[in-house]
């Protein structure tokens, strides 16, 4: 099967602020209170007294998410391999088996797209609704939104909405010219604020280790000590019962 | 109580309505919301996972969606993508509709006021002893006062029917709705225009004014959206408002008008368009009454006048009155909804209605649209009872000039109410409605509760009305429900028909209105005028759409392709002349101006401020505050005031603020915004409870409804809530 490589294009000049797609989110993710997997930047009004503000200059509203970037820091920045981007999709996944909840992955997204989950200790993000795509369905973002500000789809498919939409119309990447991350969010080019993603900061030790032959050991390396997690957790909770086996266990009747 | 929970749609009809036929897959159960609260009897086993259609009632616009339930637990409200009112979507509250549902501050079961009114010491009843209790007192006060000693109000939702029903056969008269603290003016205005009140087709339209409305924020489907894909299409926005909304931050020009002076401006474009002849002459002589009338009234009403009046530059309204009238009739000055702002309201919106009947657009694609055949039946009930001892009227009749009969005015009954003239009221029978928080001048909706020998309220959680209540029931939300069928009126987007079953089984004790009355009606031997189901209600309401059941059940939704355009042709106007009323001979015969007559709003006297409401995207009217969901996205609401005024008060960026009128005070934090007028403050409604009830929002904020004064339209007796002068006082920590 060929590459998906999973996509967003923003319309950000139709956003209203409603906050549709955010509330949506949040109910679809069981996102926790006080924490967001997407947001909407304001680019506020430049009032100049006794003049309206007109056009680009006046108020813009930018709904955005993880961008699920080609040159994601936030992997780089990952000791245990739990970031990863999946090759199948294109998007940055976090696998919840194997995070340790060290946060370090949170200071190198220069969007501010993570956030520690309290209730499971991991670190959380926008995955473009996995389990909503696997039975089909879109984003829950997506779908809820009213003026349809948001479109989602597969960039190596010449005849998905977000393709055509790319090709039609002049797009820009919101990125940080020092930490360029090769988002995969796109934006109508009139879109704003532009200045607001950080530079991405990495941990220094993961850097310096990372750094040292990024081919042996950003591969090998990264690899071993993902496996050495991945012991070393299963060794941690070995006493709980993955849900999944209990359940196969009550469809068999033991329990009856 | 209802416990049948509506028929999932079927596999196949799911998958035809998510348009993914080829990539579903059914994943396993994930972690239920507020799993305690749902009760352990499921009825549907483990890993099961369900779609029900439903209709949304976070706000008053239906909007289709589908609830998907696991497990017996409702995790995700989507909207109906065939649902073409909403063009497909669901809005915050729409997506919060579940922190309704799972709220840990739902009331659970009836209470019986102990204590104080408001003390907050309650006993637990249970459903017998309350309807005896609430069966006894209603029949007191009907023996003692006669039947319209008890004024009902009902809110807005589908189950809202049956108390109107119920007061005709308990014989009370006494009714006031939420509408007299919303719309009654704009519809009078337009009632007396064009004998109809119209809808906007706003998706095909190339021009449109919106002076105090802000379609951006108070979600109306489908004009909200509409009004973002007609202005990607090119159609210009011009958005008259005091304030900075995200309606006026997205059009093409914004003025912040002088509150209270549009109508100067509308009557100066009026003035341009007669002067320079901009009107199509045959349709005005076909189709309009009173034209040389408003001709030599708008004489004086020049765009240089209207400059000094409403501060928006005289070259500018010649140029908009220009651009009107050239993209007529596809065209409209949006009629909006909330217009309980001025004393002269009906006034100010019928210079508006006339300006729409000289652009020639009623009737036309891009104008003002009059409503669709929906097709839904009345239901044959038996003929209401009458007593002879009641009085002839409504209590508040003829405290203003032209009220509607079956809303009434809040503000009037209330007055009336407390002088206790002509007649006592002494019960009050309120079901989803909320005037403590949304009826201006509080103390005064206090004062006249003092009054009362009984006060019941039936609603979900523990609303301010709720709290000042003698008897409380509740009330299970529109997920719990089934409900009559709904006619909407959705524009261009469709006439259809939508209606509600439980999509999960009703939580605690909580039972629907319907319930509630069925069995009041028992106990006062009214139970003949009560005896259906919503199940046989509905099937008489439907029985001349063949259609109607099978879409209902398979889209979640039933469109009736009826006209769109052209409803008027070989039809007369509804009003004394049978045309299109410029000039209104009833208003004349009352003493009423026949065309409306620009008065200058009250000078805002120095030191003080005017201030206005409005809504936003995430709160309706003062029912969703306190939903956890939408909590978080306005935790509070605060003073929005211009820094310039703010610095000459010593104000800064959210200090605490103290705004005070001749009816109240409040306290709560300073936004310093560049948009609005210098003169002007403004704040969110809903917030200030008196209710414990409240768990998110008590102590949070100030209360608008204890702030404004309660002034009135003067023709349709609706709230006036822009006439209040506030003072504002830093407040020292």
């Amino acid at each position: 099967m060929m590459k998906k490589r999973l996509a967003m294009v923003i319309d950000s000049s139709s956003c209203i602020d409603c906050k549709a797609c955010m509330t949506a989110c949040k109910v679809e993710n069981q996102v926790p209170a006080g924490n967001w997997r997407n947001w909407i930047k304001v680019q506020d009004a430049d009032f100049v007294q006794s003049s309206r503000p007109e056009g680009a200059d006046s108020i813009h509203f930018q709904p955005g998410n993880c961008m699920h970037c080609d040159n994601p820091t936030c992997v780089q920045a990952c000791p245990t391999s739990a970031t990863y981007k999946d090759e199948k999709d294109g998007t940055v996944r976090v696998n919840e088996n194997l995070c340790i909840g060290c946060g370090s992955c949170i200071p190198a997204c220069p969007y501010g797209a993570r956030y520690r989950r309290p209730d499971k200790k991991i670190v959380d993000k926008c995955d473009f609704c996995e389990h909503r795509r696997q039975r089909g369905d879109l984003p829950a973002c997506v779908t809820t939104c009213p003026t349809k500000a948001r479109t989602f789809g597969d960039l190596n498919d010449p005849d998905s909405d977000v393709a055509r939409l790319l090709k039609r119309n002049k797009t820009v990447r919101v990125i940080n010219p020092e930490s360029d991350t090769r988002p995969n969010i796109y934006y109508m080019s009139m879109t704003a604020p532009l200045n607001w993603p950080v530079k991405a900061e990495i941990p220094t030790p993961i850097q310096l280790w990372k750094s040292v032959n990024p081919l042996v050991w950003g591969f090998v390396g990264l690899n071993a000590l993902g496996v050495l997690a991945m012991l070393g957790k299963q060794l941690l909770v070995k006493d709980e019962v993955p849900v999944s086996a209990h359940e196969e266990k009550k469809e068999d009747g033991d329990e009856q | 109580m209802s416990s049948k929970v509506s028929t999932p749609i079927s596999r196949r009809s799911f998958l035809k309505w998510s348009g993914a036929a080829t990539a579903a897959t059914v994943v396993g159960s994930k972690t239920p919301v507020l799993h305690a609260l749902v009760p352990s009897n499921k009825n549907t086993a483990d890993g099961k996972v369900e779609h029900h259609f439903s209709t949304c009632d976070m706000c008053l616009n239906k909007c289709g969606l589908v609830a998907r339930v696991e497990n017996g637990v409702v995790t995700k409200l989507d909207p109906n993508q065939k649902f073409l009112k909403s063009r497909g979507m669901l809005c915050a509250r729409g997506n919060a509709g579940i922190a309704q549902l799972y709220d840990p501050d739902r009331l659970k079961y009836p209470l019986l006021r102990k204590g104080k009114r408001g003390e907050g010491k309650w006993q637990r009843l249970s459903w017998n002893e309350a309807l005896d209790y609430a069966a006894k007192q209603l029949r007191d006060i009907a023996e003692k006062y006669t039947r319209c000693g008890v004024l009902f109000s009902p809110g807005s939702d589908m189950q809202s029917t049956f108390v109107h029903w119920f007061a005709e056969v308990f014989g009370s008269y006494n009714i006031t709705t939420h509408e007299s603290a919303c719309l009654l003016s704009r519809n009078r205005a337009y009632l007396d225009t064009f004998g109809e009140v119209p809808f906007s087709d706003v998706l095909h339209t190339k021009y449109i004014i919106m002076a105090g409305a802000n379609r951006y924020e108070a979600l109306i489907t489908p004009d909200s959206i509409d009004l973002m894909s007609t202005r990607k299409n090119g159609t210009k926005l011009v958005v008259l408002d005091p304030r900075y909304t995200k309606t006026a931050a997205l059009a093409d020009e914004w003025y912040p008008v002088r509150p209270g002076t549009d109508m100067a401006f509308f009557l100066a474009i009026i003035h341009v368009i007669i002067s320079e002849k901009l009107y199509d002459p045959a349709y005005a002589s076909e189709k309009l009454y009173g034209l040389e009338q408003l001709g030599e009234h708008v004489k004086p009403y020049s765009p240089e006048w209207a400059e000094a009046e409403c501060e928006i530059p005289a070259k500018d309204i010649y140029r908009i009155a220009r651009e009107l009238a050239a993209a007529a009739p596809a065209a409209i000055v949006y009629p909006g909804r909330r217009t309980s702002d001025y004393v002269n309201s009906t006034q100010i919106r019928r210079s508006m209605a006339i300006l729409n009947a000289l652009l020639g657009n009623w009737d036309k694609p891009g104008g003002l649209l009059a409503a669709r055949q929906v097709g839904l039946s009345r239901v044959e009930l038996p003929e209401a009872p009458f007593y002879e001892d009641n009085p002839d009227d409504r209590l508040d009749i003829g405290r203003a000039h032209m009220m509607f009969e079956e809303e009434g005015s809040f503000k009037h009954m209330r007055d009336a109410i407390i002088e206790g003239e002509p007649y006592p009221i002494k019960g009050w029978f309120v079901y989803k409605h909320n005037p403590l928080q949304s009826e201006a001048n509080r103390q005064r909706t206090l004062e006249m509760m003092e009054k009362l020998d009984f006060v019941l309220t039936v609603d979900i959680a523990m609303s301010d009305t709720a709290w000042m209540s003698d008897l409380v029931l509740p009330a299970p939300s529109y997920l719990e429900r089934q409900d009559p069928a709904s006619g909407l009126q959705g524009s261009s987007a469709c006439a259809c028909v939508v209606t509600r079953n439980p999509v999960v089984p009703a939580l605690f004790e909580s039972k629907p209105v319907f319930e509630i009355l069925k069995e009041l009606a028992n106990r006062l031997e009214l139970g003949e005028y009560f005896d259906f189901t919503i199940e046989e209600y509905r099937k008489q309401q439907l029985k001349n759409l063949a259609d109607a059941e099978r879409a209902l059940r398979e889209d979640g939704v039933y469109y009736n392709p009826s006209k769109l355009y052209g409803v008027y042709e070989g039809r007369i106007y509804k009003t004394k002349s049978k045309k299109i009323e410029l000039y209104n001979e009833r208003y004349a015969e009352m003493g009423v101006d026949p065309m409306p007559t620009y008065r200058p709003p009250r000078k805002v006297p120095s030191g003080r401020f005017r201030m206005v409401v409005g809504r936003n995207a995430y709160f309706t009217h003062c029912t969703t505050q306190n939903n956890s969901l939408l909590h978080e996205l306005m935790p509070e609401n605060s003073l929005w005031i211009h820094p310039k005024a703010a610095s000459g008060l010593g104000i800064k960026e959210g200090d605490l603020v103290e705004v005070s009128s001749a009816a109240g005070k409040g306290e709560l934090k300073a936004s310093l915004k560049d948009g609005i007028r210098e003169d002007t403050v403004y704040m969110a409604s809903g917030f200030g409870v008196l209710s414990k009830g409240l768990t998110n929002i008590h102590g949070k904020g100030a209360c608008m409804a204890e702030i404004l004064e309660d002034f009135s339209d003067e023709l349709s007796g609706n709230m006036a809530m822009h006439e209040t002068f506030v003072k504002v006082a830093r407040k020292v920590a």
